[in-house]
């Protein structure tokens, strides 16, 4: 994983982080929002908070911005604690998830706000407004008003107003969920380059896990105010060091288990070494396992349900002793029509070692 | 037509219905204008309808009378302080009770309506009393701050009820733009409210123009506001004048409601 070509992991290690987030609590009343939540960003590095509704991403976020004060814990940009700085005066640029474009300044005059704000002599501003709008593919747009512009040209426009103050730190709510499902995939790839090739320092919310796979060198995976795991999206993936992040990333197949000599037991008859002890239950994900014709071996099932994803299938089979439906994914083969409804069929799991054990 | 001619019998007499109610409410409002401008005009010294014949006479009267020139420069007057002191102190009073975070600010908006509740009349004469219990006497400005007392009401809701359908986001954004709390004001909430602010700015001016029931207790001596130089007006005569007087009325709320909404539309050429 280390020797990944973007490589963006071994950055982390190396630098000292843009953001360092420690041990971050907030409460509303007497419910907590943020439990001690901790997460260093390093320098171009995008982070994304990732968890359903109402897990505190927005509230973490607009404790970084300083729209909330934190009830404890420290939040530091460049070494500097940001507990006493103002709104205004933090190195950090916000886009909105409803893009808060101020509806009655052009595009133009939005994007220099902050410039005006701050006295930048008008030549100066222009330049940098001119140069954030060609950035964005704006260029042209500049006498429109915010209501003249489709959604994806609004989003433009947020990210736009706040390139032109070059922030330290960007944070990005949910900047997707105004637009329809075809242009997002469009735009998030567009926006990871973007941001990549500036070098921002980003974070980014979402609670839709595709978007997180694709926009993120790090994903933070949060329950109930807490990250569970903060790791590159392989890793989350390959490696989720929680149930709950196993099952909230990606489709995945559980089974109760006992630990034996510090090995669990797979369904097929391979075991795996843990260190855990006692009851476990144990993870593998739908493309690890191997679907085939029934064979000699203590694994059969019968196919109850497939559905095709893209080129692959997605076969649900149900197992004997098993109560829930087993999980296979396997390409979608060409010649033969797969295994169709009812068939007999065999199970295993092709890498024991990708398999996760969890305290049960 | 062609869209018509599938009407249902139904949706034909709905439509109708519509129209007729329309045409109905609009001659009610603007019928007994027409009848006022109509008699201003009228040839004949007492007020009858329809009019005979066509003057400016009347016209040419109202603005040889002293009294009622004066009287309609006291009633300007107090129209612009009302509208003054208003935005002065409803704006103010619309952005704590929307956006503070103080404790009673419900009951600060509730507050502002309570002098609004009372009738005009019983406000008028508490004021007198009030005024003469610690020395001021009825003027030109004690009437002007009674009438703001009343209609302050009507100001803090129409900017209040602006504010709270305002995405709070856009004030955040501001300040995360580098905007300071008073250039975010200036900026973004400030011409954002205009419209509301100019919406408020023409009810309290008509109301401090218009207003009788406060100012019959509070204006000066010497300083009648027209609508009580013209309670006295058509209490001794009840010729075409009072009439004449309306009309020229008429003619300013039109040309202040023009100016307004070419403002409004001209809003963008705000910072
Ligand atoms: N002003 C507030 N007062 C009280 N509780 C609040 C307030 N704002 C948010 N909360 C609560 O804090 C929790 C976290 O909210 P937050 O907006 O951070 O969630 P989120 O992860 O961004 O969810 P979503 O994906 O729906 O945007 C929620 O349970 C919410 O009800
Ligand atoms: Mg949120």
């Amino acid at each position: 994983m280390m020797q990944g070509p973007t490589g963006p992991a071994t950055s982390v290690a190396t630098t000292s982080p843009v953001l360092r987030i420690g041990g971050v609590g907030k409460r509303f009343g007497t419910f907590t929002v943020l439990d001690d939540c901790s997460l260093d960003v390093a320098e171009g590095e995008i982070v994304t908070l990732l968890g359903p509704s109402g897990c505190g991403k927005t509230t973490l976020l607009r404790c970084i911005a300083g729209f909330w004060d934190a009830d404890s814990g420290s939040i530091t940009i460049d070494g500097q604690d940001m507990a006493r700085v103002p709104v205004n005066r933090r190195p950090v640029g916000v886009v909105f998830q409803s893009y808060a474009l101020f509806p009655h300044l052009t595009v133009a005059r939005n994007v220099g706000y902050a410039l005006r704000m701050q006295g930048v002599p008008r030549a100066e501003a222009a330049r940098r407004v001119a140069a954030a709008l060609e950035t964005v593919s704006l260029t042209g747009f500049e006498d429109r008003y915010p209501a003249q512009l489709s959604g994806g040209q609004q989003q433009r426009v947020a990210i736009a107003r706040v390139l032109v103050m070059e922030p330290r730190v960007l944070l990005l709510d949910e900047p997707f969920n105004a637009l329809d499902a075809k242009l997002r995939g469009t735009m998030q790839v567009e926006l990871r380059q973007l941001i990549k090739s500036l070098g921002l320092t980003s974070i980014f919310v979402t609670h839709d896990q595709e978007e997180a796979l694709t926009m993120s060198d790090r994903i933070a995976v949060m329950r109930a105010g807490r990250i569970e795991q903060a790791a590159p999206p392989d890793e989350i993936f390959d490696r989720p060091a929680t149930a709950y992040v196993a099952d909230f990333i990606g489709s995945s197949n559980f089974w109760p288990s006992l630990v034996a000599d510090g090995r669990v037991s797979l369904p097929d008859g391979q075991s795996v070494a843990t260190g855990l002890r006692g009851a476990v239950r144990v993870m593998a994900r739908p493309h690890n396992l191997q679907i085939a014709p029934p064979a000699a071996g203590p694994w059969q099932g019968r196919v109850a349900f497939q559905r095709s994803v893209g080129p692959l299938v997605e076969y649900h089979v149900e197992t004997e002793g098993g109560d829930a439906m087993v999980k296979v994914v396997a390409m979608r083969r060409a010649q033969d029509r797969g295994f169709a409804d009812g068939t007999a069929v065999s199970l295993r799991i092709v890498d024991p070692a990708l398999c996760a054990v969890y305290p049960a | 037509m062609r869209a018509f001619r599938h009407l249902s019998l139904s949706d034909a007499l709905g439509i109708g219905l519509i129209l007729c109610v329309a045409v109905f409410s609009l001659l009610l409002l603007v019928a007994p204008s027409i009848i006022v401008v109509m008699i201003s005009f009228d040839t004949r010294a007492f007020v009858s309808f329809p009019p005979e014949g066509f003057t400016l006479r009347w016209y040419a009267e109202v603005f040889e009378q002293g009294e009622l020139v004066d009287a309609m420069l006291n009633s300007l007057q107090v129209g612009l302080t009302v509208t003054l002191l208003c935005i002065l102190l409803g704006v103010p009073t619309a952005l704590a009770c929307a956006r503070g975070r103080f404790r009673g600010t419900t009951a600060l908006s509730v507050f502002v309506l309570v002098p609004h509740m009372v009738p005009g009349i019983v406000l008028g004469v508490a004021v007198l009393f009030a005024g003469a219990l610690v020395g001021v006497s009825p003027s030109i400005w004690l009437q002007s701050v009674a009438i703001t007392v009343f209609i302050l009401a009507v100001m803090v809701r129409t900017v209040q009820s602006r504010l709270v359908r305002l995405d709070p986001a856009l004030e955040e954004a501001a300040a995360n733009l580098r905007a300071t709390p008073f250039q975010s004001l200036r900026t973004v909430t400030f011409p954002l409210l205009m419209p509301a602010i100019l919406a408020g700015a023409v009810f309290t001016f008509v109301e401090g123009f218009d207003n009788l029931s406060v100012a019959i207790f509070t204006h000066g001596f010497r300083d009648r506001p027209l609508p009580v130089e013209l309670l006295a007006l058509v209490q001794y005569t009840s010729s075409p004048l009072v009439a004449a007087v309306s009309g020229v009325q008429i003619v300013l709320a039109i040309a202040a409601l023009v100016a307004v909404s070419l403002s409004i539309g001209l809003d963008n050429v705000n910072d």
